[in-house]
């Protein structure tokens, strides 16, 4: 009895001393690690018998813990990009076991679309969603979005729109597609796209991802306001952002919320070395740092 | 034979799997908290987890219980006491039988009733944009519940053949592995993508999928998720399918049973 008792008091001593750096040593892992690796959906299929669509939850779920950590970490400006192939696989994964998995392919677009820029394969998932959410008005309306804004296929996006109209009864979508035909017109359609996005969500981590964006397109569109003004005022484009912060036409002057700097196409067009972008946005600073070392 | 059906409810619940449920069944309670870190689907995730708690707890119900009672029995040397009676070996085997698949019937009663509290208090929270199908919903469990009782007469399959629970529990294991991927092999062996295939093992994967039970046709988790309308029809054929299924299997496991020799 006494043995016991002291055995059990050295084992709780122990435990206490090792918590703490397994505790960290668990917080550290890196995160490929964390997120782990899926098998190929066949297996993943069979071996989670008539549990699939808590498995596909539960892949859906990791991404986006995964996310959160990730997103916490990026305003840390620590180094490491999150590893969005892996997401990317993980998310696939998920839809195969459950098809009807609105939290994938709401995750796919809000985030995937976005910081990684593949396009064509969100769509691809958001017409593979389509055939088996036939009810939701949701998915043609993500894809008819990134027909415009991101392919500038206005006839798909028309198509998809009206799709979109015609399952949620709504008017907007008409005149969504209507105002996607100009091209000055995108990036106050982005902001109102983001904005009701942002507004509908209730993920902190993915809701912070869309206030950066909506930060950043807000500084996009007072540069273009900027720039718009000098071209009334001059009959010539500006060269540079800097040029519309010297002459007074931008004050204060812009910031990219994902790290990167603000320059204007040969064609005016406001563009960002970040890509809006979290890991591009670093990578261009720590070119743009070793250009200023050497 | 009702005497003997009664007698296996009470020994079941004097083992306490009844409160063990219960105490597992205490993870309904986190259910609305974890469904709530979803996106866009609050409700459809609460329902998802839910149907996979009770789906989970009457897989090990069917597993354990129908593993090991009989053998529990001759063990303990009940079989020999009873079988002494003027009763027929093949009356006890279905009597055992019938009181656990009552147990799980109950069980997936009251786990439902769990699961409608659940959901119903997670869909005032978050309401669904669909509302949630509660007709569908009962189904499942109910087709759920068939699954398992279906598994469970594998299990007394099993049971009548061996000595020991090793056989009873995993042959049971892997039998629901199998069964609910058959129809996923079937369909690929009959795609373009199982053309190249040999026809010997397109024939024995066929002939397998007529053998093995299969489990995939009563899982209706998706319809009962996400409203997707059942096919009456379709619910009629699995319905018949598990009575004629279930009859062959007892009828096998009688047999099996009366020619044993207990020692």
């Amino acid at each position: 009895m006494k043995k016991a008792i002291v055995f059990l008091a050295i084992s709780l001593m122990v435990y206490l001393l090792l918590i703490v750096p397994f505790a960290n040593y668990m917080r550290t892992k890196p995160f490929v690690e964390k997120l782990g690796y899926v098998p190929t959906v066949a297996a993943v299929k069979a071996a989670s018998a008539d549990q699939k669509e808590f498995v596909g939850a539960l892949l859906v779920m990791k991404v986006l813990m995964y996310f959160g950590g990730q997103i916490d970490k990026q305003q840390n400006k620590l180094p490491s990009p999150p590893d969005y192939p892996a997401m990317s696989r993980m998310i696939h994964s998920a839809v195969q076991l459950d098809p009807y998995n609105m939290d994938a392919y709401y995750f796919a677009q809000a985030i995937l679309v976005w910081d990684v820029g593949k396009v064509e394969i969100a769509n691809e998932l958001l017409d593979y969603g389509m055939k088996y959410r036939s009810w939701d008005w949701y998915l043609p309306f993500f894809a008819g979005f990134n027909h415009a804004y991101f392919l500038k296929d206005y006839a798909g996006a028309a198509r998809y729109y009206k799709r979109a109209g015609e399952l949620s009864g709504s008017k907007l979508f008409k005149s969504l597609a209507g105002r996607y035909l100009q091209e000055s017109g995108r990036t106050h359609l982005a902001l109102v796209y983001l904005s009701a996005m942002e507004k509908g969500e209730k993920n902190q981590a993915v809701k912070k991802s869309f206030r950066t964006r909506i930060l950043a397109f807000q500084e996009v569109r007072r540069i273009e306001v900027a720039r718009d003004r000098y071209k009334a005022a001059t009959g010539v484009f500006p060269d540079t952002v800097e040029v519309l912060v010297k002459e007074q036409y931008l004050s204060p002057p812009p910031v990219d919320p994902y790290g990167g700097q603000f320059f204007l196409e040969p064609d005016g067009r406001v563009a960002t070395t970040s890509k809006f972008a979290f890991a591009a946005g670093k990578n261009a600073a720590n070119k743009n740092k070793v250009q200023g070392e050497r | 034979m009702n005497t003997l059906i009664h007698v296996t409810l009470k020994g079941i619940f004097r083992d306490r799997v009844f409160q063990g449920i219960m105490v597992t069944a205490l993870v309904f309670l986190f259910i609305p908290s974890i469904a709530s870190l979803s996106m866009r689907q609050v409700t459809e995730l609460s329902v998802t987890l839910s149907l996979s708690l009770v789906s989970f707890i009457l897989l090990l119900l069917a597993i354990f219980l129908g593993g090991t009672s009989i053998w529990k029995d001759i063990e303990r040397r009940y079989t020999f006491t009873v079988l002494g009676l003027p009763l027929a070996r093949g009356g006890y085997l279905l009597g055992k039988f019938c009181g656990t698949a009552l147990f799980l019937l109950l069980t997936a009663v009251v786990l439902g009733a769990a699961t409608f509290l659940v959901v119903s208090w997670s869909s005032t929270i978050y309401p669904a944009a669909r509302p949630v199908a509660w007709g569908t919903l009962a189904l499942c469990i109910l087709f759920d519940a068939m699954k398992y009782i279906l598994l469970l007469a594998c299990a007394f399959l099993f049971s009548s053949l061996s000595t020991s629970f090793f056989l009873p529990v995993f042959g049971t294991i892997a039998l629901f592995l199998t069964g609910n991927v058959t129809q996923q092999v079937y369909d690929y062996i009959h795609s373009s993508a199982g053309a190249a295939l040999s026809p010997l093992v397109k024939q024995s994967a066929t002939g397998l999928y007529y053998l093995l039970p299969n489990l995939s046709a009563f899982n209706l988790k998706v319809n009962a998720i996400y409203g997707i309308p059942l096919s009456p029809s379709g619910l009629l054929l699995t319905a018949g399918y598990f009575v004629v299924y279930i009859s062959a299997l007892l009828s096998v496991s009688v047999l099996i049973f009366t020619r044993r020799e207990l020692r």
